[in-house]
């Protein structure tokens, strides 16, 4: 009976789905490149860019990605070059920081928790000050801590994706398909309005926004700033967002630092939250989801001032909390490129 | 991976039709395409299949016949659904392919001979998935989880020092994974699907990737090389039959009363290359209109 109970409560909280992580060849190249060239023993930690992409397909879920681009430069010139490879639909950057040892020791010894902890802060800080409101993707701090083995050209990581926590948690008062969530008429412009979000430059790496709809079923997508506004004109709004997630069942991990936002923000205690996913590039209802989340107003989160706590390391892909490890000893390995070339 | 690697493969295509800049047209002679019409048949992959982006690439690499925002063309995070041998078995089965010969006897499939799951059925596109989601309840999650599960597999275990950092996160809401493998699970179902994103490349040994490429080209058209905008391996087709296969199928059309343009060129291209790499769902634009019908 009890437990029964407790598998009840349990279901009624809202889990997010963890993002996941992938490295590109590439970034490891520049790394190694980066530290033989320029940084050598200097483990100052390195803010890089990660990108990610709405869910783009029904059975696979979006990974942050790291790629040679998301390091700085090695030469000074080449920053005075146009930035060209920022971000574009299928890589929307989200804001980074690598701390990369010299031993093995050195990366075993890092205190992974305040490591996070310091990040989340950020996270925090830039919610409180309005930042977040400006720039979304700082919602989507994430951090990295590496040891780039360059006599064997292996590279251990791992990721953190700092969440700050709600305490107690959201609970789930409805989670639907977004397809069964809006009338008929409402899918066709908000697909046509999401399409169009998607399709500017401006807009198009901004993963966090507002669905704003009359009473007329009119559906337009604004930027955060704008909710007083769509307040004022009695629209309906929804808080979009773009879901690397694929799962029916599960809003991804961006919706975390976004509730919190939006509970600080505009101290609301139901959230009606939009997770945007694609199909073939475009919007696509059917996968994504629309959810109601009800935030507990006790006293205690309400005046909260002190920075909740916060989770975030990535499983390895044995299901550990630990790091994870590869070898690119075969393509970086000059006497192992010198025998395949022979 | 894969996506790079079908880039590459789009891009190989494209540098061999551009290695000498054409200024005239030779696509319905040739099957090949100037800069120009490179970068438009491009510019209207990108618009018609948003997940194609042009890209830069390494700084060093670049090449100057091309704009440097538009070196080439890629889309991440494919789903590979399954091993290439089980499609043939698929295509035989349902003696749905057609196979276009050439002098060489480098029989190549049509591209109408699409795989069963490229139907538009929904349900029938993802067969294993259902099982996946009987078998356990989170088990869809790790699929992603496990693409890059492969990369620890020859890498002596960490996890014993990691103890001592006192990480648990017992978080309900948190949703947990609990089907995370380092290795293939028995479970055809799971097996059956990979994708192809970069984390896979290093750990899978790049010559498995041929797994994924139709048999009839594993050995001939693709090759493992190194990619010629990014780091690394990628496999790669073969340029120097793209021009000659692809005027067969402008040919084809054309013997159909389909006048073929020039900015269809990449989804044709693609048709092309769906046949070459069967597997892997990239290849969005079956819903268009290849030409223009001259009727």
């Amino acid at each position: 009976m009890l437990s029964s109970m407790a598998d009840q409560v349990k279901e009624l909280i809202l889990q997010f789905a963890p993002f996941q992580s992938s490295v590109d060849e590439g970034f490891w190249h520049r790394l190694s490149s980066l530290k033989l060239n320029k940084l050598g023993i200097d483990d100052s930690p390195i803010p890089i860019t990660g990108f990610y992409a709405p869910c783009s397909h029904r059975q696979v879920s979006n990974h942050l990605t790291l790629l040679a681009e998301s390091l700085p430069p090695e030469s000074s010139e080449q920053s005075l070059t146009p930035a060209i490879s920022r971000g574009n639909r299928n890589r929307c950057p989200v804001p980074g920081i690598l701390y990369n040892t010299n031993t093995l020791e050195g990366f075993q010894a890092l205190d992974k928790q305040s490591l996070l902890k310091a990040e989340a802060k950020k996270i925090w800080e830039d919610i409180l000050s309005g930042e977040a409101e400006k720039d979304s993707s700082l919602l989507l701090r994430f951090l990295v801590v590496s040891f780039a083995d360059l006599k064997n050209w292996s590279f251990h990581y791992w990721f953190a994706f700092p969440a700050l926590i709600l305490d107690p948690p959201a609970t789930v008062v409805d989670l639907k398909p977004a397809a069964q969530w809006f009338s008929a008429q409402e899918v066709e412009s908000v697909t046509t309005a999401c399409n169009e979000w998607r399709s500017m430059c401006s807009s198009t790496d901004v993963p966090f926004f507002l669905v704003s709809i009359s009473s007329n079923s009119a559906v337009t997508v604004r930027h955060l700033a704008e909710f007083e506004a769509c307040q004022r004109d009695g629209n309906k709004v929804l808080f979009g967002f773009y879901d690397p997630c694929h799962l029916p069942n599960n809003p991804g991990w961006p919706l975390r630092n976004f509730l919190w936002f939006i509970f600080r923000r505009w101290s609301l205690q139901k959230v009606q939250f939009f997770c945007y996913r694609e199909n073939r590039g475009f919007a696509y209802l059917e996968l994504s989801l629309v959810g109601e989340a009800s935030i507990s107003n006790s006293q205690e989160s309400r005046d909260h001032q002190n920075m909740p706590n916060a989770v975030g390391w990535e499983l390895n892909n044995r299901g550990k909390k630990a790091p994870r490890c590869i070898s690119l000893a075969k393509t970086m390995d000059p006497t192992r490129l010198a025998i395949a070339a022979a | 991976m894969v996506l790079t690697q079908k880039i590459h493969e789009a891009f190989k295509g494209t540098v061999e039709r551009i290695t000498s800049p054409r200024t005239v047209s030779a696509f319905k002679e040739k099957g090949v395409l100037s800069i120009n019409e490179f970068i438009v048949a491009g510019d209207n992959l990108v618009s018609k299949c948003p997940t194609w982006s042009w890209e830069s690439g390494e700084p060093s690499k670049r090449k100057s016949y091309l704009p440097q925002d538009k070196q080439f063309l890629i889309t991440r995070n494919v789903p590979c659904l399954r091993r290439a041998a089980s499609i043939e078995e698929e295509y035989e089965a349902a003696g749905g392919e057609v196979l276009l010969d050439n002098e060489d006897n480098d029989g190549w499939l049509a591209t109408h001979g699409k795989p069963k799951e490229n139907k538009h059925d929904e349900d029938e596109e993802l067969p294993s998935m259902e099982t996946l989601e009987i078998s356990k309840k989170n088990t869809i999650q790790s699929i992603s989880s496990y693409f890059g599960g492969e990369e620890e597999e020859e890498i002596p275990d960490m996890a014993e020092f990691d103890e001592a950092d006192n990480l648990v996160e017992n978080d309900p809401a948190t949703l947990q994974t609990t089907y995370l493998v380092a290795h293939e699970p028995d479970d055809d179902n799971i097996l059956r699907t990979r994708t192809y994103d970069v984390s896979i490349t290093m750990l899978l040994q790049p010559e498995l990737v041929l797994e994924d490429v139709s048999q009839d080209h594993a050995r001939k058209t693709v090759t493992i090389e190194d990619h010629p905008h990014l780091p690394g391996k990628h496999a790669s087709v073969h340029p120097c039959r793209h021009g000659a296969v692809m005027k067969k199928i402008i040919d084809v059309l054309m013997s159909r009363g389909v006048e073929p343009e020039v900015d269809k060129y990449l989804f044709l291209f693609l048709k092309f290359m769906a046949s070459v790499i069967p597997t892997i769902e990239y290849d969005y634009t079956m819903d268009f209109d290849l030409g223009s019908s001259s009727s």
